[in-house]
């Protein structure tokens, strides 16, 4: 009688936890993915390819990118529920106006609910939040960049201005970089240009002047 | 018609080959990275059009790139069979490599000094030092610009072998060096090798490959003294090329003057209607 019992039990909890299951994937628009992953994400240890995003072991003598200031609402499920006046009609741009001015919503058009979803908008350390960097890789970034890993998804989308001090304290290799480059450059041009007139007014003087030979 | 043996041969038939070669694929670089980067522009769509549209221009870009990345390996192998092994390293100093060498610097000291009325102008030999400079930039120019773009090519593939966000620095030292690559090309290699007036309109040693011996005489006197003491001189003189060949030369060489300034005018107009920070 008790096996009975439990086998009934049993039985009787599987049934009541279908609907469960079923409402699990109507989760469907937030989940929407091509959910590419790659062999490493299921072999033992790779949660040490989540070591190499930002803020995790920033690797390269700590040059990467580190991990911005995290407030309460990255973590929440509304990230957007302790903002006045806040709805679903007032647009990103009015408060995330920066995050608009990079390569993937100027050059391809991308819309900030591609990536961040619709309402409500997750925070990206939300657990469930599909921007979360344990699962960033495969359920936004695979969207376009099939194959997409870890190490790929630790692209900063929303770069800093390389050339501020803003970022030599959240990506020092991009700010040391760039200014490294912009020196070689500019010094290229700051010597070059001037020495360059300066050679045509000579030699157009010493050719008004009637000296063919360098005079 | 010995008298029409004025023109000293400067630049192979190879030489000529490389620079016609890296000209080309430089332009159609250029023309589509510039495309890219002005794409929020009308300017950067009607150019990018060309290539049709944002895609087709991305996929131009790369496999140039990929172009120019093999013939910088084809290059640097002829370089190396160019050298004379049995006399190295000697064989790499003297006045006929592109090695630096401190008569260079002298020369860049001497020229500058000659520009502000300072002293004589210094004697060159057969390469002066901003021409070696002009060839030098070339490769440290293409291992920036290809390192980072060989980077960019496959971004999913590089990031197994390194972090991903080396992408965010590598695009841009890919942009900023191909803007310094550009600017110099267009503005002060142009104006140093067609636009000073002793070589104002055209320069076209680059295409035919031969200098007058009156130019020679003034911008590398060094060589031709050198040459004459040697004997060589006689047999160094050719004929200056046929007239429809000077003229191909001539356009040729022109439309790609003036695709660049074309490129480099528009740019700057533009810039400011760049968002891109």
């Amino acid at each position: 009688m008790p096996i009975g019992h439990t086998i009934i039990c049993l039985l009787v909890m599987l049934l009541l936890s279908l609907p469960a299951f079923a409402g699990d994937s109507g989760a469907g628009t937030e989940l929407a993915t091509t959910g590419y992953f790659r062999d490493q994400d299921t072999l033992p240890g790779s949660y040490r390819f989540y070591q190499q995003l930002p803020g995790g072991e920033a690797g390269l003598l700590g040059m990467g990118p580190s991990r911005p200031k995290l407030s309460k609402a990255s973590f929440k499920l509304d990230a957007h529920d302790d903002v006045p006046y806040y709805g679903p009609q007032v647009r990103c741009q009015k408060c995330h106006q920066p995050q608009t001015k990079d390569l993937h919503g100027l050059r391809m058009g991308i819309r900030c609910v591609q990536c961040h979803r619709s309402q409500p908008v997750a925070g990206v350390f939300q657990y469930y939040s599909p921007l979360n960097p344990i699962r960033r890789h495969a359920y936004v970034c695979a969207k376009c960049h099939e194959g997409a890993t870890p190490s790929f998804a630790s692209y900063m989308v929303h770069e800093p201005n390389p050339i501020s001090s803003e970022a030599r304290g959240t990506f020092p290799l991009l700010y040391y970089g760039v200014w490294f480059m912009l020196i070689l450059a500019g010094g290229v041009f700051v010597i070059f240009l001037p020495y360059t007139a300066f050679w045509w007014i000579r030699e157009f003087i010493a050719k008004m002047a009637g000296r063919p030979d360098h005079g | 018609m010995a008298d029409e043996r004025t023109r000293l041969m400067r630049f192979t038939a190879v030489h000529r080959l490389w620079h016609l070669g890296l000209v080309v694929i430089f332009m159609l670089l250029s023309v589509t990275g510039i495309a890219w980067m002005y794409f929020e522009t009308s300017w950067g769509r009607g150019l990018a059009s060309l290539f049709g549209g944002y895609q087709g221009t991305l996929e131009v870009h790369r496999i140039a790139g990929l172009v120019m990345m093999a013939g910088f390996v084809a290059h640097i192998v002829y370089m190396l069979a160019q050298i004379d092994w049995k006399r190295f390293p000697g064989s790499l100093l003297g006045p006929d490599t592109l090695v630096f060498q401190w008569p260079d610097i002298k020369g860049f000291f001497a020229h500058l000094g000659w520009i502000f009325g300072l002293n004589k102008h210094p004697q060159f030999d057969r390469w002066s030092w901003w021409e070696k400079f002009d060839y030098w930039a070339v490769w440290w120019g293409l291992i920036i610009v290809g390192v980072t773009g060989l980077m960019l090519y496959n971004p999913v593939l590089t990031s197994d072998f390194m972090p991903g966000w080396l992408l965010n620095v590598a695009l841009w030292i890919h942009r900023i060096e191909a803007v310094l690559a550009m600017g110099h090309i267009f503005t002060i290699h142009f104006t140093v090798e067609n636009w000073r007036p002793s070589s104002f309109p055209y320069n076209a040693a680059m295409f035919d490959g031969r200098i007058s011996l009156d130019e020679a005489m003034h911008e590398h006197p060094a060589w031709v003294a050198r040459l004459e003491k040697d004997g060589r001189l006689d047999s160094a003189l050719v004929a200056p090329p046929p007239v429809p060949l000077r003229i191909l030369y001539f356009v040729v060489g022109y439309a790609i003057i003036l695709l660049g300034v074309f490129l480099l005018v528009f740019a700057i107009a533009n810039a400011a209607l760049l968002t891109l920070f």
